[in-house]
């Protein structure tokens, strides 16, 4: 299969998702050339995530051990519950997590394990599928987004590219914390996060 | 049917894997049991991928994917597709069957604390089981730092409502309240203590959210 270039055909199977499609390949009947498609795409934006979360060192590794979760989880994978660069997202944040955690760990006694507080999306859910929904919201984000101001965009990139808590990208931006709160909320509020927070 | 649900600043936290483990886990227990903030995390993941995508890419080196492969093919144990096994519940693993059969310690009247930080190692956070036997009151009490908690099983009611299984609280320095355990069930919470304990009063060895 040497057809398979950086942008699958759009539309291939039912998902709509090319990138699923591929992920379901891999689950199905590990399929090399889908996997090898699904590297050349995500590995760098796995790499370039590693190394601004400050695991320059290991950025390699990290890249290394999310595609091997990638391979072994690609069969629980299911495009009608997540897109599939939403459920890469979520495996490469949980090895992050992962990584710094057995660094940061003496003994190898961790009383839960890393999924048991994050959750890969789509594994263990019996609920209904709202595959819709799931499908369209990168697509909106994406247009949300470029619909927000700079500052806004900052803020959250930090918080999801550098593992930064709130506190900490105010510290950086010196700015204050409410208001590094504020230019959240308005971005998610934008996106449709905030539904029914009760203390905004 | 969960009411009290985490705010979309601490889900984002979540979904960008910034939480401290204690924390983590009191997302996660509540996830599970609520639809809505689940759909609420979905979104924030997906956010996180387009966040992603929208970074600079680094090449990976040149020899990467071939070791990645060569890593799949040499694997004592191939490294082949996980089985779709049933879990234990991320509570379960941590506190056994039953979390009315834990070593308790009774406090005073109706509260029993059980202190689970040693279940967190370097996490910086204190972590406390409490219990309040079923109808049983806490005395009146404030709060000092931040303190998260979910409820665990049955229900416990002050002046700003009835909180059921599964509904998150985040109560500070300005809460103070006077719970009452509501229902036939004892009621058990966790919570997460993010500043340290300053112990003053009578009550010096009682945590919250029933008595601090």
């Amino acid at each position: 299969m040497t057809t398979l270039d950086k942008q699958p055909a759009k539309g291939e199977g039912r998902s709509k998702d090319p990138w699923g499609a591929l992920l379901e390949k891999v689950g199905k009947s590990q399929d090399r050339a889908a996997y090898h498609a699904l590297f050349e795409h995500f590995a760098p934006q796995i790499k370039y995530y590693a190394i601004s979360n400050g695991l320059a060192s290991h950025a390699e590794e990290l890249v290394q051990e999310v595609f091997i979760s990638i391979w072994r989880r690609s069969c629980l994978y299911d495009w009608k519950k997540a897109a599939a660069s939403t459920w890469i997202f979520t495996i490469a944040r949980n090895q992050r997590i992962d990584m710094l955690r057995k660094m940061q760990r003496t003994s190898a006694e961790m009383a839960v394990e890393t999924e048991d507080l994050w959750q890969i999306p789509g594994e263990n859910e019996d609920e209904p599928v709202t595959s819709l929904h799931r499908l369209m919201s990168e697509r909106r984000i994406r247009e949300s987004l470029s619909q927000l101001p700079e500052e806004q965009i900052t803020v959250i990139a930090k918080v999801y590219m550098e593992h930064k808590s709130h506190q900490m990208v105010a510290d950086e931006l010196d700015i204050p914390l409410g208001t590094v709160k504020s230019r959240v909320r308005l971005a998610l509020n934008k996106l449709k996060v905030i539904l029914q927070d009760q203390n905004v | 049917m969960t009411r009290h649900h985490p705010d979309s600043l601490s889900l984002m936290e979540y979904s960008a894997g910034n939480l401290t483990e204690p924390y983590a886990l009191c997302i996660r227990l509540h996830l599970d049991q609520c639809a809505h903030c689940r759909s609420r995390v979905d979104t924030l993941n997906s956010l996180g991928a387009v966040m992603m995508a929208e970074q600079p890419k680094v090449s990976v080196s040149d020899t990467s994917f071939e070791q990645l492969m060569s890593r799949i093919d040499s694997a004592p144990e191939p490294v082949s597709p996980i089985a779709e096994a049933p879990r234990m519940s991320p509570l379960q693993k941590l506190l056994g069957d039953d979390i009315n059969d834990l070593p308790w310690k009774r406090q005073l009247g109706d509260v029993s604390v059980l202190d689970i930080t040693e279940k967190f190692p370097g996490q910086g956070e204190r972590v406390v089981l409490q219990k309040l036997v079923a109808g049983g009151k806490a005395p009146a009490h404030t709060h000092r730092g931040t303190e998260t908690t979910i409820v665990l099983q049955g229900a416990f009611s002050d002046q700003k409502g009835v909180f059921n299984q599964w509904d998150f609280v985040v109560l500070n320095e300005e809460d103070e309240h006077k719970p009452v355990a509501v229902g036939c069930e004892d009621c058990i919470t966790m919570s997460v203590l993010s500043a340290p304990l300053k112990l003053t009063g009578t009550f010096t060895r009682l945590l919250n959210p029933f008595i601090r």
